[in-house]
């Protein structure tokens, strides 16, 4: 059964909640919703409450799309919500938080990645002469 | 194409009706619509005017309001079963009065609104993103109780830049989060070149401006264009009776009116005989461009009209003159009538 958006998980108040993905999708195609949970909850479970989406596979646009629901987040974040590093980098994305480290690391290895191919194969073609 | 839907007109012959189509379809491709989008402009706003009751009423007045065509089938939207009633003289009245209510609203007119202004606020520039991943991010807030318009979608490019995303995108999350009935994720193919032309020159006005309606917002170009162009075919095309009695009808001549283009409205008016409704245009024309009149009457106005601002003045002239010597001759005869009948 799939589970509404306003959640039927249990809500203990003083258990510690985090904001987090839950796979949702299928084999093959990966969809997740961001949720807030209980931290010590199964990603299976039922959640307290759903604030968003993320659909990482881009479309024919070449968008990965993602919807939050700012208002409920700031609320579960002054709640004293966890939030996890996966949605914690998007949320730095989208420019509610500073940009996560962990972004600027990523990006600075696929750039010094693509420079190395391309070094590798200028120095391929300047053998090949 | 005039001279050919008027052969077409004639032609009840299924051969001969081939021939026709094959002209048609010939002609298309040789002549191309010569139409140009006409939108509504910021710094000119039509709004103030549009929105004015009076000229509202003046709209809803032209229109003419038949309930028969109010209320008849559309090809877009959904279908109801007619139900039939039992009812006295009085309940009757007491039923029209209630339907020519709905009709009201069944006739509001789509708004002349000026073309919305593009989005290109940029919130971070972040060079040091570049590189992160191949496709943008849209970022969508899906906050309860927040208009359209007014829903923060904001897009990270790929070189690290977060900046508002344009107005495409925007329709295009909104349709994706926020689904409105009947409006389609991809603008349909019927909007553009040759399908649009084939649309109109099947004169098909109330089925693409109730489509077009549907699909887009009201101060988007697109609408406008297709708004535009579509009304300048029917001014082109003498096709006001399409027209007549639904929502659009007003938006056309304010249109018509807003680019002192009226005269073929005009015409048409004075030649089926409806002076009153041609007296109401030419207020209309005068209150939306603010020219000064003195109180005088209708066939006065109308006379004052066509000296000074018509653009087709020889013409409009002969058939004033013609349809009130034919008034006046109908009065006559009327009057024949009476005193032959004794009265």
């Amino acid at each position: 059964m799939l589970i509404p958006a306003s959640g039927t998980g249990q809500y203990l108040a003083n258990s510690v909640k985090a904001i987090r993905f839950a796979a949702r999708g299928c084999t093959n195609r990966p969809f997740y919703h961001i949720v807030v949970t209980e931290v010590k909850r199964d990603q299976v479970d039922p959640v307290i409450e759903q604030v968003g989406t993320y659909d990482p596979i881009p479309n024919e646009y070449n968008e990965k799309l993602c919807s939050l629901n700012f208002e409920r987040i700031k609320h579960w974040i002054g709640n004293g919500a966890r939030v996890s590093n996966p949605v914690r980098e998007l949320l730095g994305l989208a420019g509610f938080y500073p940009i996560h480290p962990r972004t600027y690391m990523t990006s600075w290895r696929n750039r010094k990645k693509l420079e190395d191919e391309i070094n590798s194969q200028e120095a391929e073609q300047e053998n090949d002469k | 194409m005039s001279g050919i839907n008027q052969i077409s007109k004639l032609l009840t012959n299924s051969a001969l009706k081939s021939t026709v189509w094959y002209c048609r379809k010939h002609s298309q491709q040789i002549r191309l619509l010569s139409y140009v989008s006409k939108e509504y402009d910021e710094k000119n706003s039509p709004a103030p005017h549009f929105f004015n009751e009076k000229i509202q009423n003046l709209l809803l007045s032209l229109t003419r309001t038949d309930l028969q065509k109010v209320f008849q089938k559309r090809t877009v939207g959904s279908l109801e079963d007619p139900r039939f009633e039992f009812l006295t003289d009085k309940q009757l009245k007491e039923k029209l009065d209630e339907i020519r209510k709905v009709a009201l609203k069944h006739l509001q007119f789509p708004p002349a609104v000026p073309v919305r202004t593009p989005k290109d606020k940029v919130f971070s520039r972040d060079p040091a993103l570049k590189g992160y991943d191949t496709s943008k991010f849209v970022f969508t807030d899906i906050s309860f109780g927040i208009k359209d318009n007014d829903r923060i979608i904001a897009v990270r490019d790929t070189d690290g830049t977060l900046q508002e995303a344009d107005w495409k995108t925007r329709d295009r999350m909104n349709q994706v989060y926020f689904p409105k009935t009947h409006r389609q994720l991809k603008v349909p193919h019927l909007f553009n070149d040759s399908y649009f032309e084939d649309v109109l020159n099947n004169r098909e006005y109330v089925f693409i401006l109730d489509l077009a309606c549907q699909q887009f917002e009201p101060d988007d170009p697109e609408y406008q264009r297709i708004a535009s162009i579509t009304y300048q075919h029917i001014n082109d095309n003498n096709a006001f009776d399409k027209l007549r009695s639904t929502r659009h009808f007003g938006s056309m001549t304010f249109f018509l009116v807003w680019n002192k283009m009226i005269d073929n409205l005009l015409l048409d008016l004075i030649d089926s005989c409806y002076l009153n409704e041609a007296s109401e245009l030419i207020e209309l024309y005068y209150s939306v461009h603010n020219i000064q009149v003195d109180n005088i009457g209708n066939i006065e106005l109308i006379g004052d009209f066509l000296k000074n601002h018509s653009n087709k003045q020889a013409i409009l002239e002969l058939a004033f003159q013609a349809t009130k010597d034919f008034l006046k001759k109908k009065e006559e005869t009327v009057e024949g009538i009476r005193k032959a009948h004794g009265h």
